[in-house]
């Protein structure tokens, strides 16, 4: 029987393990999409491979972990001993995509004087999104693959260390399949310290409450965020609630294909069923059944009480069905980049729509549904040096029944930063000419959506590749309880020159010169090319009718409305007698 | 300026002194620090007490009297009156003034500060808004952007841009400005301008020009520039400190103007000086001008205090807690500096302005023990304050917490805290305890101990994330533990650490105020050059070091720091090409030829071994930014030793049985003021004083150091 105090303090003991493991991987990191945007998580296991505590960074890991986990001891069920670590990405074996690499170390009890077998105690593992694992372009992030093969090199569940030795010819393997070896091999360097510093850790924890003490402990943190999770879930009213919603293609000609999910809540359990959803598709988009198990755990944690400490316990009274050979759940040889990054949001949207029906007062609009991948690739004429940039867009959070989308931000199952403007320009030879909010992006409602945003980028004297994998373009982000929809996604190519003396005020007016881009494309940019991302805002959330008077005047004022916008979605909250008042307010009036 | 405190011999000058410009300042000498007559005071206003140190001829007088929130500047006088009639000493004969204030901290966390006005370029008046992108939150729905300092209608463009090296892409458009001159001008609700255009951190000319037309428009609004408040690059985070201290110099000048003119009419006419968030003194001008560098004065304080006390005690590396009724600030000193970073929160935002790296957890004497639905014990964040506090002070609290659960073990004297002689109400914190005795199955001390044991859980990971997260390994670091509850918990918790030693210093209830009669003026000035390394000229780094030392010999001068008493010392922020992580590396004196150059760049690939554990020689390297920090050098002022003639065994003053781990021993009470320098306590023992109170575990030897300081063997570490 493990006490209160004993729970506490072992649980934040855990915690701290996980934090420490995700700061010496940031830390001891090489690549910037490491170091800076933070693209990894950490975790650590009990015996069994179940969760027990993890540093809370990228959503879209988090929940996927415990599969390699999982698919790490089935390889080697038995066969693992101290100083092994087992390295991973196969989407169908534990991964979530190529660029995701996993390293999965068993931590094991100094053996007891005696010599019998070392008894394994937990295992610590961490995942780190590589900027290029080979494959058909630079960054592994190819919008148009059909197949996994051209997606990057495959690794099954492979010891890549054994007894505390690396296995250079795994290694070798891994670092001739990859456009920058260099920095791989220092990525994986720091995982494996970050597990390190795990089982260092776990070891100190072992000297103070001993194995026994210790495995009781791992299953009280559990069963405690269990029973905190099974009486939240008793507080949702029961029933079937079903919600659906559209992916706009796949790249390779689809186009709206279904996510469909059924909820049900049935006294302190929930399921939820992603039947009805499309079959698996020839383009990139397909979410491997880890990716979308992800993306439901996140729904759930974000519609119960977000506090309840995040292990395998929060997860057991929450079961996943998803149709073999479907978006949600493919069979290889799919193409599945994009599942993790693009059909993961759509998963989120619809179970969190399902979630809407039961709670209406916990679960805000569709946000912007898509993470805005864009690659520009090319050769520097500053140097003559190969370059190549990515990054993702943040867009509008969906309106909450109390409160207004955050404006800009990476929603649901990215977390990433930006690139800040003058880093990107001195690295690379782009040119940002402009970096805003997009007004009346976010749908009306009684809580308006958030703001998606502007970045317009110049390329500068150089023929560059741009590749971009965005959704919501087509279909816009939902709103709820009456709310509008946000507006869409757009991404428009300027020839040079083109890009107007208006270009750049933050209004979507001029576009008459651009060329728009399919979502998901990869193009040839002549010298001077402007491309203009623009991101879609957040769904509405309630009556626009019922939205407060002064809160439309005030967005007037500061611009993130226009005129037009407000006589359209807030019709006479300009023109009433009280106008007056709210004109002086806004004082964007005439 | 008649600014003071400064002994201009010459001595000491191991650094790089500026004995060639004497400019301003009066090159007062007379005050040595030590020997004349004459006082010096620090004023640390909190938000519960004023604080005040003063000393002459090296007798330290402390006086503590109630702040006043709503108007700091008035509790401020009040104390340091009252430290004048208690010590002695006439307000003429002050010397040297420190202060340690949060009125900028307070603006930024209640919002209340000056409507400014934000110019920026065309096409970004959003990059305030929009952030880093990185919601607050990952699962918590309600969770919310902070607001942005300047709303959307008060950022206006102009066109006019520079590209990366800081060479003219569009030239300003100068009547674009003058329109935004006479806008502003026109604008009664703007009190206040920033401007912020990109690449000012290479070139200031748009941004000094735009202020230029600003006022000769008619905005006559304080005007604060990007390239002087954060000249480094990074639109957003320099855009967002110049914005916040756009806002804050209405705040600040408001504040100052009233204390100065009190502390004047008071009679004292040494100039004031506030502590800065670097852990350096600004003189009140720069204040002024900078509101934005002493955002976390008083921790800053804090933890100068704590490194002076650890270097006293021969520690140069040290963790320091200083641990009050709601919350334990904690911070690590390498070196015998304190380790500053530029992501430090202040309420919603990150300041990029170099501050003291002090990371708050929400664990205090006041920390409220509570059990939640699925059955688990938490200590805090809700705190019980300081009104009611805690059951055992007698002043209405129903709410177990820690203070309460030291009371129980028998570790604390309540009857030291309390006004009345009622004595505290054992059975009122037994009952308080029960719900948790309950829950535990528990008796009340075992319930007692557990509620400690969370709170050192707690404290334990805030003092490993400002440490091993950040490379560091604690086994090689002293513990400082201060303010009112912080040695209660410091021995156990070292020991838990691996940590060889605590100390408790000397003045552990006014640390802060006497970290202002310790520090030294610094400022740092820095700017961005971001390049190759083989595209660099050396000239081009000598004369940026040129610039940088111009500007901080001016701002030295102006505060009337003597040249012989001025220090610089240089580095070079470096990187691997493409990556984003800088290191930072001294850079030797002189003018820099290519073989100079060439070692900066072999001292970068030792020091990324050092720290990340690999280094490759064969990649390019890139300069991000050159940094100067200015030192104006303060001597210390010597302390008289602690109580003479007396031996441990008079200081005790009772015997009381405590309960420690598993055990519960009569354990003897000690008086830390009878206690003289070299005594040497073992543990079991409590040693009590004014502020204080000192927990000794078994095993535990405390020594009183020629200082005064409590140096305890914690018989967990190394050493």
């Amino acid at each position: 029987m493990v006490d209160a105090v004993t729970l506490e303090v072992v649980r934040n003991a855990c915690e701290s393990i996980a934090e420490e493991m995700n700061a010496d991987l940031v830390r001891t990191g090489y690549s910037p999409n490491i170091k800076e945007r933070r693209d990894c998580s950490t975790a650590l296991f009990d015996a069994d491979g179940d969760l027990v505590a993890q540093a809370e960074t990228m959503p879209v890991h988090l929940g996927a972990m415990p599969f390699s986990v999982a698919a790490a001891v089935d390889a080697f069920d038995g066969d693992l001993a101290p100083g092994d670590a087992v390295l991973l990405n196969d989407p169908f074996r534990g991964g979530a995509h190529l660029p995701d690499l996993t390293l999965v170390s068993p931590v094991y009890a100094e053996p007891e004087s005696g010599g019998s077998d070392p008894e394994l105690v937990a295992y610590a593992a961490n995942r780190a999104h590589h900027a290029d694992v080979g494959g058909s372009t630079a960054g592994s992030v190819a919008a148009d693959s059909t197949e996994i093969y051209q997606e990057g090199l495959r690794i099954p569940p492979v010891k890549l260390v054994e007894g505390g030795e690396v296995d250079e010819d795994v290694l070798a393997l891994l670092l001739a399949n990859t456009r920058t070896p260099d920095e791989r091999r220092g990525d994986v360097r720091a995982q494996r310290a970050a597990n390190e510093t795990a089982r260092e850790r776990v070891h100190d924890l072992l000297d103070e409450h001993g194995a026994g003490g210790l495995a009781a402990a791992f299953d009280e943190i559990q069963d405690y965020s269990e029973r905190r999770m099974r009486a939240e879930l008793r507080e949702l009213p029961d029933g079937a609630f079903s919600f659906a919603d559209v992916l706009d293609s796949d790249g390779r000609g689809a186009t709206d294909l279904p996510v469909e999910a059924a909820v049900t809540v049935d006294g302190d359990e929930v399921s939820v069923d992603f039947a009805g959803s499309a079959p698996q598709t020839e383009g990139p988009v397909n979410a491997v059944f880890a990716v979308t198990a992800s993306a439901t755990y996140y729904a759930v944690r974000c519609v119960t009480d977000p506090g309840i400490p995040p292990n395998a316990g929060c997860y057991r009274p929450v079961a996943i069905d998803a149709p073999e050979r479907s978006i949600v759940n493919p069979e290889p040889p799919a193409a599945v980049v994009g599942g993790n990054l693009e059909t993961s949001q759509r998963v989120t949207d619809v179970v969190l729509g399902a979630f809407a029906e039961a709670v209406p007062d916990r679960v805000p609009a569709a946000g912007q549904g898509t993470m805005n991948n864009v690659t520009f690739g090319g050769t520097d004429p500053r140097n003559g040096e190969p370059y190549a940039f990515y990054e993702t867009e943040g867009g509008g959070f969906g309106g909450r029944p109390e409160g207004d989308g955050l404006d800009a931000v990476h929603v649901h199952m990215s977390n990433t930063m930006n690139t800040p403007v003058e880093v990107l320009e001195t690295a690379y030879p782009l040119r940002v000419r402009a970096y805003a909010l997009r007004p009346d992006s976010g749908g009306a409602g009684a809580s308006r959506g958030g703001l998606g945003l502007r970045r317009d980028v110049e390329v500068r004297d150089h023929e560059a590749r741009f590749s971009l994998l965005a959704d919501r373009h087509r279909n816009a982000p939902y709103g709820l309880a009456g709310g509008e929809p946000g507006t869409r996604g757009e991404v428009l190519a300027f020839e040079d020159g083109e890009y107007g003396a208006d270009g750049h005020d933050g209004e979507d007016d001029e576009d008459e010169h651009g060329e728009r881009l399919p979502e998901k494309c990869v193009r040839v940019l002549s010298p001077g090319t402007v491309v203009s991302i623009r991101t879609p805002g957040g769904g509405g959330h309630g009556d626009p009718g019922e939205r407060d008077a002064d809160a439309v005047c005030r967005d007037l004022a500061l611009g993130k409305l226009t005129r037009e916008y407000v006589r359209e979605h807030h019709p006479g909250v300009l023109d009433d007698d009280a106008g007056g008042r709210h004109n002086t307010d806004g004082e964007a009036d005439e | 300026m008649t600014a003071n405190g400064w002994r201009d011999d010459g001595a000491g000058s191991d650094g790089s002194s500026d004995a060639a410009d004497d400019a301003g300042g009066d090159g007062g000498s007379d005050d040595d620090g030590s020997g004349s007559d004459r006082v010096r005071v620090g004023v640390d206003v909190g938000g519960t007490f004023t604080d005040v140190v003063s000393v002459r001829e090296g007798a330290v007088h402390v006086e503590k009297t109630p702040s006043t929130p709503e108007n700091p500047a008035e509790g401020a006088v009040t104390g340091l009156a009252a430290a004048s009639d208690a010590a002695g000493f006439a307000p003429g004969a002050v010397s040297f003034l420190s202060h340690g204030t949060t009125v900028a901290t307070n603006a930024v966390l209640e919002g209340e500060w000056a409507d400014a006005a934000l110019v920026t370029n065309e096409g970004f008046r959003d990059v305030l808004e929009i952030g880093r992108q990185a919601r607050p939150d990952i699962y918590d729905f309600d969770a919310e952007k902070p607001e942005p300092v300047v709303p959307r209608n008060r950022r206006v463009e102009v066109p006019g841009r520079l590209d990366e090296r800081g060479a003219v892409l569009d030239p300003l458009d100068e009547d674009a400005v003058r329109a935004v001159g006479r806008e502003l001008a026109a604008d009664e609700g703007v009190d206040s301008v920033a401007v912020s255009l990109l690449y000012s951190f290479e070139d200031d000319s748009h941004e000094r020009r735009v202020a230029d037309l600003l006022r000769a428009a008619g905005v006559d609004a304080p005007v604060s520039l990007s390239s002087d408040v954060l000249p480094e690059i990074r639109e957003y985070e320099r855009t967002l400190a110049t914005a916040l201290n756009a806002a804050l110099v209405p705040v600040m000048a408001d504040y100052l103007a009233g204390l100065e003119a009190r502390v004047r009419e008071f009679g004292v006419d040494s100039g004031l000086r506030l502590m800065g968030s670097g852990g350096g003194l600004l003189a009140a001008d720069t204040a002024r001008e900078r509101p934005v560098e002493t955002l976390l004065s008083g921790p800053a304080a804090g933890v100068r205090g704590a490194s002076f006390v650890a270097e006293q005690c021969g520690l140069a590396d040290a963790l320091t807690m200083d641990m009050g009724g709601t919350s334990c600030d904690v911070s690590l000193v390498r070196g015998g500096e304190p380790v500053v970073a530029t992501d430090v929160a202040v309420g919603d935002y990150a300041v990029g302005v170099p501050t003291v790296d002090v990371h708050a957890v929400g664990s205090g004497g006041g920390s409220v023990a509570w059990v939640d639905d699925g059955g688990a014990l938490h200590v805090g964040p809700k705190s019980a304050g300081a009104d009611p506090g805690p059951v055992c002070y007698g002043r209405g609290g129903g709410r177990p917490t820690t203070t309460d659960a030291h009371y129980l073990l028998g570790r604390i004297d309540p009857d030291r805290f309390l006004a009345d002689d009622l004595g505290a109400d054992e059975a009122a914190v037994r009952e308080a305890f029960a719900p948790v005795c309950d829950h535990l199955g528990a008796t009340p001390e075992d319930a007692a101990r557990g509620v400690l044991d969370v709170a050192n859980a707690n404290l334990r990971r805030a003092l490993r994330e400002v440490s091993v997260e950040r490379g560091h390994d604690p086994r090689s670091f002293a513990l400082v533990a201060f303010g009112g509850a912080g040695p209660l918990h410091a021995c156990r918790l070292a020991a838990d650490l691996g940590m060889p030693r605590v100390v408790v210093p000397r003045a552990a209830g006014v640390l802060s105020a006497l970290g202002l009669l310790v520090s030294d003026v610094l400022h740092d000035h820095g700017v961005s050059r971001v390049r190759r390394v083989e595209d660099i000229s050396p000239d081009v780094v000598t004369g940026a070091f040129a610039g940088l030392r111009e500007d901080a010999v001016d701002r030295l001068a102006d505060e009337g720091v003597p040249p012989a008493r001025r220090r610089f010392e240089r580095r070079a922020d470096l990187r691997y090409a493409g990556q984003s992580f800088d290191l930072s590396v001294p850079v030797p004196d002189g003018d820099l030829d290519e073989s100079a150059v060439g070692s900066l760049v072999e001292r970068f690939h030792d020091r990324h071994a050092e720290r990340y554990g690999h280094a490759d020689r064969g990649e390019p390297v890139e300069l991000v930014t050159l940094r100067l920090r200015a030192r104006g050098v303060v001597d210390p002022p010597a302390f008289d030793p602690p109580a003479a003639g007396t031996t441990a065994a008079d200081a005790i003053r009772a015997e009381r049985p405590v309960a420690f781990d598993g055990t519960v021993a009569e354990t003897p009470i000690y008086d830390r003021s009878r206690l003289p320098a070299g005594a040497s306590v073992d543990g079991p023992a409590v040693v009590e004083d004014d502020a204080t109170t000192v927990v000794v575990h078994p095993g535990q030897t405390a020594d009183v150091d020629d200082h005064g300081h409590l140096v305890v063997d914690t018989d967990g570490g190394e050493a």
